[in-house]
């Protein structure tokens, strides 16, 4: 039997374009209609979890991730539509809820305790627990106020364990914190995995996701776009998410090529072109959003306006604060290329992607023999790479532990 | 459907004491004569009421001190009890678009908060009452019942605010123009008898007055409540309950878009 079930579910903000906020508004208002905007929120979502599934649901900002969950956890209500939730809720969507900055640490540890659900008799037994888990046992006494955000997450956190959860609702709690305290709460996480806890899990994470969902729902703009196993709506998420909006941003690329000749990320006498850069996926689809570790296709467009002799083609990958990260052309690949004439495209083809997570740009060039640049486009490109594994950094580096 | 929502409320019972309880230390917390200022208040008020009306109005009643604090605590509770209500919604924006659980949890426990702030100030009475060797009678088992309704009573009331108080921010200020007229309204500083009998009948309307008066009466004078003024206080608060949760669950689910 389903845990959660939720049909059709609709939900429509209404934001008016002028706050009524007191009695005397709304009778002098009365006599002309309020106006208002609506805010399509969410729109036909239909799902169901079974008792001890995990369901990741993941999406851009705005796709009403957050929305979603608050109507699970019956916070805000649907507009039309059903959802029914048929065990104990207990939400992690924000930690820390109802803290008192006047209060001591254990105080607020006791308050926090019970806004979760649990009874007071077994916090009391679970006080120098809870402390010890967070380690704060020296701030017992403390004034809230007096600690670090931190420590104040470390504490609500550790509270939030104790509580013997039926359903639990996640919302990018694992995104505060350091490293560690990520760990924690993903060892958390496991164990409720094991006892059959059924778990909600909103994440821009999708490393995250990856590891601890049985099936993922993907939201795009309030819209159910895909719904299943978690590798497969992942997938879909990073290649063919928001196609729409990826080919305005070549467009843009394209007219910045073609328009400004000479801007100052661009140099060269022309006589090879760079018209264009694609980036194509596992899939065989132009995007600019992967997977790391998948294999990834930089294909270069180009026009030569006369024949060329002996040009090379190079790139160079740079990470957002501009380190340069790698570099390569085809001369140092060992390929020789005769001639050019007119247009036509080269490939690099990247087997697999080393690069772990973050936004890159390509440097893409052509030039000749003697490094006369014939169109040089500095850092003109840029791709994503979305996680897959928990390994910290840039790249891979191939290696194992050996005991 | 109501025993279903008082079983979750009793399996919210901590919490509601939790939250009580948090509250009450908290007015106290930061200043420095804590809990003593609870007495102070209303002794101040007493002072200046007594002195004032004794000595310039001559008012001719019996143990007009004790009389006077009583109407002073129980009028008190009324007005902190719907002040601190009105605000149990709109002054926890965090726990109510952060979390969910029945949302009246916040209006009973602030009016709890103010029943507990209001049997600490009722210590004075009693101290009172010894002091003016005033004899205490078996008509005391009454009290409970009519703190029972005023309870009942200031518990609709802030219902119906704390929700109105999300949508109109002005629901605040017309009330505190209400609890102004209404501490005249009522037999706080008078008696009834110095009414003409119409006007007694208007303000025998307001259930505070009957409140007020059977009090006095079963405490101070030793005389029963009568079953008239049981009934219309019962009758009374019952409907400012259903009124007050009929608003409240009305207006209840826009809460976390609105506040």
């Amino acid at each position: 039997m389903p845990t959660i079930e939720v049909e059709h579910l609709q939900k429509v903000f209404r934001i008016p374009h002028e706050k009524r906020n007191t009695i005397f508004e709304s009778l002098a208002g009365s006599f002309k209609p309020p106006q208002y905007e609506t805010f399509q929120a969410l729109n036909d979502i239909n799902f169901t979890v079974e008792e001890g599934e995990a369901l990741g649901i993941i999406g851009e900002n705005g796709s009403g991730k957050s929305t979603l969950l608050k109507i699970i956890a019956n916070i805000l209500r649907p507009t039309r539509g059903n959802v029914k939730v048929h065990k104990k809720i207990t939400p992690f969507l924000e930690l820390g809820v109802g803290f008192q900055p006047n209060f001591t640490a254990s105080e607020n540890v006791k308050t926090y305790a019970t806004i979760m659900g649990i009874s007071r008799r077994e916090i009391e037994s679970k006080l120098d627990d809870v402390l010890e888990f967070a380690g704060l046992e020296k701030f017992r006494d403390t004034k809230l106020k007096n600690f670090s955000s931190g420590m104040q997450v470390r504490l609500a956190f550790s509270t939030a364990i104790q509580t013997d959860p039926e359903i639990l609702l996640m919302d990018e709690v694992l995104a505060v914190g350091d490293m560690e305290f990520q760990q924690k709460c993903l060892d958390v996480l496991n164990q409720y995995r094991k006892e059959g806890v059924t778990i909600v899990f909103v994440s821009h994470d999708l490393g995250s996701v990856r590891r601890f969902c049985d099936k993922t729902l993907l939201l795009n703009k309030g819209v159910q776009v895909a719904l299943g196993n978690t590798g497969d709506v992942i997938d879909r998420y990073v290649y063919g998410g928001n196609q729409a909006s990826e080919q305005v941003v070549s467009e843009t690329e394209q007219v910045e090529v073609e328009g400004e000749p000479e801007t100052k990320n661009r140099w060269g006498d022309k006589e090879v072109e760079i018209t264009g850069v694609e980036f194509y996926d596992k899939f065989g689809n132009s995007g600019s959003r992967f997977n790391s570790f998948d294999p990834v296709t930089i294909r270069i467009f180009y026009q030569a306006h006369k024949k060329i002799f002996d040009p090379v083609f190079g790139i160079a990958l740079y990470s957002e604060k501009g380190d340069n990260l790698f570099g390569t052309n085809t001369e140092l690949k060992n390929l020789t290329i005769d001639s050019i004439e007119g247009s036509g495209y080269i490939d690099l083809v990247i087997d697999r992607l080393p690069i772990l997570t973050g936004r890159f740009s390509l440097t893409v060039a052509v030039h000749s023999h003697d490094h006369k640049p014939y169109d040089w486009h500095d850092r003109l490109y840029s791709f994503d790479v979305m996680p897959t594994s928990r390994d910290a950094g840039f790249f891979e580096i191939p290696c194992n532990w050996k005991l | 459907m109501i025993l279903k929502h008082l079983n979750e409320l009793y399996d919210y019972r901590d919490l509601i004491w939790k939250l009580s309880w948090g509250e009450f230390k908290l007015r106290y917390k930061n200043s420095v004569l804590g809990y003593f200022w609870s007495l102070l208040e209303p002794l101040l008020m007493l002072t200046v009421l007594y002195l004032v009306f004794s000595n310039l109005m001559r008012v001719q009643v019996e143990h007009y001190q004790l009389f006077l604090l009583m109407g002073i605590i129980l009028w008190n509770f009324l007005s902190r009890s719907t002040t601190i209500g009105m605000f149990a919604i709109v002054g926890r924006p965090d726990m109510i678009k952060k979390i969910y659980f029945p949302r009246d949890i916040f209006v009973i426990s602030s009016c709890i908060t103010a029943l507990l702030m209001s049997l600490f100030e009722s210590v004075v009475f009693f101290i009172f009452m010894a002091v003016f060797r005033v004899p205490i009678s078996v008509n005391l088992v009454y009290a409970p019942l009519i703190l029972i309704f005023l309870f009942t009573l200031a518990l609709g009331i802030s219902m119906a605010l704390s929700a109105l108080n999300v949508y109109y921010r002005d629901v605040q200020f017309i009330w505190d123009v209400l609890m102004q007229a209404g501490f005249f309204a009522t037999p706080i500083l008078y008696s009834m008898d110095i009414l003409p009998e119409t006007l007694q009948k208007i303000v025998l309307l307001n259930p505070m007055s009957r409140i007020i008066i059977s009090a006095r009466d079963t405490v101070i004078y030793s005389t029963p409540a009568s079953p008239e003024d049981l009934l219309f206080m019962f009758a009374s608060s019952a409907i400012f309950l259903i009124i007050g949760y009929a608003v409240f669950s009305r207006l209840e689910p826009g809460f976390a878009e609105e506040i």
